[in-house]
């Protein structure tokens, strides 16, 4: 890390260190981190949606999943940070590794791996009756974390997301006074603060107009230095744009559950992908 | 084809027109019959406050209307009545119910919404539900049977342990414990239980599944979720249901009737034997009562109507906000 070269005033030096010392408390405890998801299958009930699906997302790295809807990239991604369990029908077999250790093991809580595996949703959920400071602090109330200085963690988390030039000047206001692709920006803010390894993104786009996507993809590809994010995504020019890594999700057949059919290097899947299905989807000749 | 753009100003200023509104028979006599049954039950509370007003004047006019809500007396055979002592104990007695009933009943929305597993679910669901069906003479029963005795124990651990606090202390060490305030209230509290439940637990249930996601995702554990996103958005909601029970234990008479020591001043030692409400008042008076004391009773019970209406009034219109927020 540089230290500081420009000439500054006292006040500027004084908030730049508090910044410094959250990168360094930002960095501190992981870095990022690798997922490894083996034979994964999922049930609803007695219906069985995914089938051995395994897949490696590496740290630092954009890993995206594609496919036509019901294909099950949602449910493989929630089950990536135990949302899946949430359904009360919901079952699942095979093993999901965070670093080597199996997050549905007794060595790691539900609520640790949420907060190791961050998530941000589909449509934008910042929390209506909280400032949007309080937006982002909210995620070390709810696990019992605390920050020594939670004015410089908001600034820091906002920046990451990309969000602090424009609401620098009202934190005090309410979170759902934004517009839709800045809340999404906070929530991606408030995932940020509780310093997950890996971010999960259920297509965090499909709800924002095209300048606020194109700001979110700015914002992912600035956050796969220091963090492994795993994005699902309908768009596969965005899918293109953002990603290192891609995986294709497929039903074959009504009543089938998806099944990974191709994974590997963005540019190969999209460009010479081996499988004759592939090639088909991400042409646009079905789904 | 060419586009004629009008003179706007040559045109004159637009007036909304009127529009047909054309109803079919069969809607016409539906909506009379509907609007009857509206206009039935708007009768029946303005009937009521009336029958209660006109009946009330002559025993106000006896008592005086200020003395009949500032003293505790109750003569018949002189025509003096106050009932000022009645309307604190119809609070002391609503007031403890809700601080049992509260608790038992969040705790118990909480569990069926958030942590039971279906099948339990829908066991406590219905049995709440039945309690809330269960006719008050029975609590009344059992509370005077079966629930005197274990309550005069934690009655008297309260005042040994709690004595600091003034609710809790006996105007003489060897005080009676039975037919008190404490019980009475315990047992109403368990029959405001019910509408306390299903209210908060409806109100819960709308917080959008989203923001609970949301707040699981972070990291939060069940608990934190509750104080961090359900709890804040049911708030109001859950005060409305609170109110409304608090309502229902103002009104709640027989099984007050059926346990309280009887009394018409206000007691202020809720552990201890005797106190009274208005509607056990009410009851307990009622037949025996002639010419100059119905007239009092009936005064009585405009106060306890006109009470309960706002009460009643007010958390309506609370849970009626939060389902517009929501």
């Amino acid at each position: 890390m540089t230290t500081v070269e420009s000439p500054r005033t006292a006040a500027d030096t004084a908030t730049n260190r508090q910044v410094v010392s959250s990168e360094l408390l930002a960095e501190e405890p992981h870095g990022s981190s690798r997922i490894d998801a083996t034979d994964v299958t999922c049930w609803f009930g007695k219906r069985k949606v995914l089938e051995r699906c395994s897949l490696s997302m590496e740290p630092g790295k954009v890993t995206a999943l594609i496919g036509p809807s019901g294909c099950g990239k949602s449910t493989f991604l929630r089950s990536l940070n135990r949302m899946h369990e949430l359904v009360p029908v919901a079952a699942i077999a095979g093993t999901i590794e965070l670093d080597g250790v199996d997050i549905y093991s007794e060595e790691m809580s539900p609520t640790e791996v949420r907060s190791r595996i961050g998530m941000v949703f589909q449509k934008p959920n910042p929390f209506p009756a909280m400032s949007i400071a309080d937006n982002v602090l909210a995620g070390l109330g709810l696990s019992g974390m605390s920050h020594e200085d939670p004015k410089a963690l908001v600034e820091q988390c906002l920046r990451r997301a990309g969000l602090w030039a424009e609401v620098s000047d009202r934190l005090d206001e309410g979170g759902m006074s934004l517009s839709g692709g800045q809340q999404q920006r906070l929530c991606i803010a408030r995932a940020l603060a509780v310093h997950p390894d890996v971010l999960l993104m259920d297509e965090p786009c499909s709800a924002l107009d095209p300048i606020s996507t194109r700001v979110i993809e700015q914002t992912i590809r600035e956050l796969c230095e220091e963090i492994t994010i795993v994005i699902v995504t309908h768009n596969m020019q965005q899918a293109q744009r953002v990603s290192d890594t891609c995986a294709f999700f497929l039903v074959e057949s009504i009543g089938d559950p998806g099944r990974i059919v191709e994974a590997g290097p963005t540019a190969q899947v999209f460009e010479n992908p081996s499988d004759p299905r592939t090639y088909d989807y991400v042409t646009g000749q079905f789904g | 084809m060419a586009l004629t753009t009008p003179d706007l100003q040559a045109l004159e200023e637009q007036v909304p027109r009127d529009i047909a509104r054309t109803v079919t028979r069969g809607d016409r006599i539906f909506r009379t019959l509907c609007a009857s049954a509206a206009a039935v039950s708007l009768f029946i509370i303005g009937g009521t406050a009336l029958f209660l007003a006109i009946k009330a004047v002559p025993a106000l006019q006896k008592a005086g209307l200020v003395s009949f809500f500032t003293t505790s007396v109750w003569n018949p055979t002189v025509g003096d009545f106050g009932v000022l002592g009645l309307l604190i104990g119809t609070i002391i007695i609503a007031t403890v119910s809700l601080i049992v009933a509260v608790p038992l009943a969040i705790g118990l929305a909480l569990f069926i919404n958030e942590y039971s597993p279906a099948r339990i679910r829908r066991i406590l669901t219905s049995s709440v539900d039945l309690l809330a069906a269960m006719p008050s003479i029975i609590f009344g029963m059992w509370g005077f049977f079966a629930l005197q005795a274990p309550l005069v124990g934690v009655a008297a651990w309260l005042n040994l342990h709690l004595s600091a606090i003034p609710f809790f202390r006996l105007s003489e060490a060897d005080a009676p414990l039975l037919r008190s305030s404490f019980i009475v209230g315990t047992v109403v509290a368990l029959m405001i239980v019910p509408i306390i439940t299903s209210v908060s637990r409806d109100v819960m249930a709308q917080c959008p599944r989203s923001q609970c996601e949301a707040a699981l995702a972070l990291g939060g554990s069940r608990w934190g979720m509750i104080k961090e996103v359900l709890l804040p958005f049911g708030k109001a909601g859950i005060t409305g249901a609170v109110l409304l029970g608090f309502g229902r234990a103002l009104g709640e008479t027989i099984a007050v009737a059926l346990i309280i020591a009887f009394t018409v001043q206000a007691n202020p030692y809720v552990l201890e034997q005797g106190g009274g409400s208005i509607a056990s008042l009410i009851a307990i008076k009622f037949p025996e009562a002639q010419d100059l004391e119905i007239s009092a009773l009936i005064a009585a019970g405009l106060a306890l109507f006109s009470m309960t209406l706002f009460v009643n009034l007010g958390a309506r219109a609370i849970v009626r906000r939060t389902q517009i927020a929501a």
